[in-house]
């Protein structure tokens, strides 16, 4: 076969060469006429059918409370509906947005959560950045210390945790160690303790701590994510006669928005469905209506018949759509952050 | 002349600290809103619970209001007595929740690692599979799990489905398995029952395992991207099959991350509201005078999983192989 390719036209900065090309029949035989090719294709579709299942595995607790929620009581006891309502009604969503204070429940939760989303996010990447790139003594045990909050379950500090809050007062600790009554600062100084459930201020301290809920994972993710980041970077800056703090300003922040973002979103609708602490704290306070509040039947709603169980719990199932639906949202346009913020935080190494 | 020298040389010296020392301050700035959170709120969470469970309480209610609202008496050992040898459910609960979690954590990385090598080649609608995965991860905590938990509207789906209503309340996939009868159909490899059983069980709670292995997918995945594709390269030119380069080449690199997931399983199922002890301690809580029996329970549980931590992470780094990259 005489493959020297043969130029046809040339100009300035273009060229056209001719190869003498294989005949179709042989390109084919030696794209299709192989077992490799087959096995890939097999392969391929194996892939594609797992994934597909077990995606259906994830979306399909969604479908059914999606369908659910737009059935009417007659649906419940009709044998004949599966999926999808013979009497489709807008009731459940009606009553719950109007008889569960949805609206109160979702502002004050807004407002909850961008609080110490923005906290722990801002927190955590001080500490993550502290831990990732100072050699100091200690560092090691502040790590340790860091995935202690992690381990240690939330049922083991319920009661002392909920105590500490009811009779806050600072430096406690001194006092703890024996059993005679030592009295915190705030005590001495007012004669009393301050009372902080019932407010936001107890995930506000816990926040700005970086002890909520999950915190230590986030402040391992970013010490990881600084890990990889060159320490070049931070050098040239040193040389340019930049601080560490405007260094980090300047430099790193602006490096690590991907990383925050991911950590915000997470922060976010960890603490939007949270109920661990919304009840441990606010739960005394009753006109401080949030999230887990809602999650109730609507009066409107109650009704007495053979499919009550599966209606109450259909609807309790509804509050649970109509909790994440803002979560939805967001995931959907910033899923890719999330994704790519996780694969960027290089946990590996 | 002499003396303004030395005179302003001291002040020089003393701003000249080395630059190492300058750091560790700063790196001490950097952390201390956790160290500080951690001493002056954490600890004496820590030490109050520890407290707790060697105490006996009881709430003064003090019509004033204000604080002295409980009253503390050292008991001793009383409380954890109490749990392990009065408490009908407690160790019974604890065994059968750590021979769960021996069983699940396997299925759970062997799964994401599974789905993990599935995603990482390239594949129509791969980002939609990542984000559909990834769902459990957001939406499936905190409220959602415990509305979940009281929830009888799937069984009601899967029934109406199937167009009889048994009242078993299997879940799809429990159904499914049991059309086909996987133990029947591998009873006859020579494999042992035990093999069998346990697959036969892991795949029936599929969707347990799906909904909890979102995270330990998404380290597997930043680790698999982290291999350098010249090693495959290589391996497919010495002509390694796809099997043989996933046992050499993929194995050993991502056996850090099988580590690190193996750890954060085991923290997240035994930290977990459904987690059966977990229950357990929380209906101790709620009972009259339970909440130290609770705090006593609990520390118990927290020394046999940290004990645990200790036991797989040791046998693990054994067999970790870590790539040199200086």
């Amino acid at each position: 076969m005489n493959s020297q390719p043969t130029i046809k036209k040339e100009t300035k900065n273009k060229i056209r060469v001719e190869f003498d090309r294989t005949p179709l029949k042989d390109r084919l035989k030696a794209k299709f006429g192989n077992m490799s090719f087959y096995t890939d294709i097999v392969w391929y579709l194996f892939r594609f059918i797992i994934l597909l299942g077990v995606s259906y595995i994830v979306l399909y607790p969604f479908f059914t409370k999606i369908a659910a929620s737009f059935m009417s009581p007659d649906d419940f006891i009709d044998v004949t509906v599966m999926l999808i309502p013979k009497y489709p009604s807008l009731d459940q969503y009606k009553y719950i947005f109007l008889e569960n204070e949805y609206v109160k429940a979702f502002f004050n939760t807004l407002s909850l959560s961008l609080i110490s989303a923005i906290l722990q996010t801002f927190v955590s990447c001080l500490v993550g950045y502290g831990l990732a790139k100072f050699k100091f003594k200690g560092n090691a045990l502040v790590m340790g210390a860091v995935i202690l909050t992690m381990v240690v379950p939330h049922g083991t500090v319920y009661l002392s945790m909920f105590m500490e809050f009811r009779y806050f007062d600072l430096f406690k600790l001194f006092g703890l160690l024996d059993f005679a009554g030592y009295e915190g600062i705030i005590k001495a100084l007012t004669g009393n303790t301050i009372q902080l459930t019932g407010t936001f201020w107890p995930m506000v301290i816990l926040s700005i701590t970086g002890l909520a809920f999950k915190n230590g994972l986030y402040v391992f993710m970013m010490r990881q994510f600084f890990r990889g980041v060159p320490d070049e970077l931070e050098e040239s800056a040193y040389i340019d006669g930049s601080g560490t703090f405007r260094t980090f300003l300047q430099i790193i922040i602006p490096l690590s928005v991907p990383m925050m973002i991911t950590i915000f979103l997470f922060a976010f609708s960890w603490q939007w469905t949270d109920d661990f602490y919304t009840e441990m704290f606010m739960s005394s306070n009753r006109s401080l209506v949030l999230m887990p509040d809602i999650v109730a039947v609507p009066k409107s709603l109650e009704t007495s018949y053979a499919g009550t169980e599966l209606y109450n719990s259909a609807i309790n199932n509804t509050c649970g759509l109509m909790i994440i639906m803002p979560l939805v949202i967001m995931y959907l346009f910033c899923q890719r952050y999330l994704v790519q913020g996780i694969e960027r935080s290089g946990i590996v190494g | 002349m002499n003396n303004t020298k030395v005179a302003s040389s001291a002040p020089k010296r003393r701003r000249a600290a080395s630059l190492d020392k300058r750091k560790a301050k700063a790196g001490w700035v950097f952390v201390a809103p956790f160290v500080i959170g951690f001493i002056l709120i954490y600890l004496p969470i820590i030490v109050d619970s520890i407290k707790f469970s060697f105490c006996e309480i009881q709430t003064i209610i003090n019509p004033m209001g204000g604080s002295g609202g409980y009253s503390l008496t050292f008991v001793g050992l009383e409380n954890y007595k109490a749990a392990l040898f009065e408490d009908a459910d407690y160790v019974k609960t604890l065994i059968s929740g750590i021979q769960q979690l021996i069983l699940e954590v396997p299925s759970i990385i062997i799964f994401s690692l599974f789905i993990a090598v599935l995603l990482n080649d390239k594949i129509a609608g791969r980002a939609a599979f990542r984000a559909i995965l990834f769902v459990p991860v957001i939406l499936s905590t905190g409220l959602i799990e415990s509305i979940d938990a009281s929830n009888n509207l799937m069984e009601f789906m899967d029934a109406s489905e199937g167009g009889i209503n048994d009242g078993t309340g299997q879940s799809t996939a429990a159904q499914l398995s049991a059309a086909i009868d996987l133990e029947a159909l591998f009873a006859n490899m020579k494999i042992g029952t035990e093999l069998v059983q346990y697959v036969a069980s892991a795949v029936d709670s599929i969707s347990d395992i799906v909904s909890r292995s979102g995270v330990q997918i998404l380290i597997f995945l930043a680790g698999l991207q982290s291999i350098s594709p010249a090693i495959y390269e290589s391996c497919r030119m010495d002509g390694a099959t796809t099997w043989e380069t996933f046992w050499k080449i993929t194995f050993p690199m991502i056996s850090p991350m099988i580590l690190v997931n193996a750890v954060y399983t085991i923290i997240d199922a035994f930290t977990s509201e459904s987690n059966q002890v977990m229950q357990l301690i929380d209906s101790v809580y709620g009972q009259p005078g339970g909440n130290v029996l609770s705090a006593a329970m609990s520390w118990m549980y927290f020394l046999v999983v940290i004990l645990i931590l200790a036991a797989v992470s040791g046998i693990m780094s054994a067999f970790v192989f870590y790539q040199r990259r200086d």
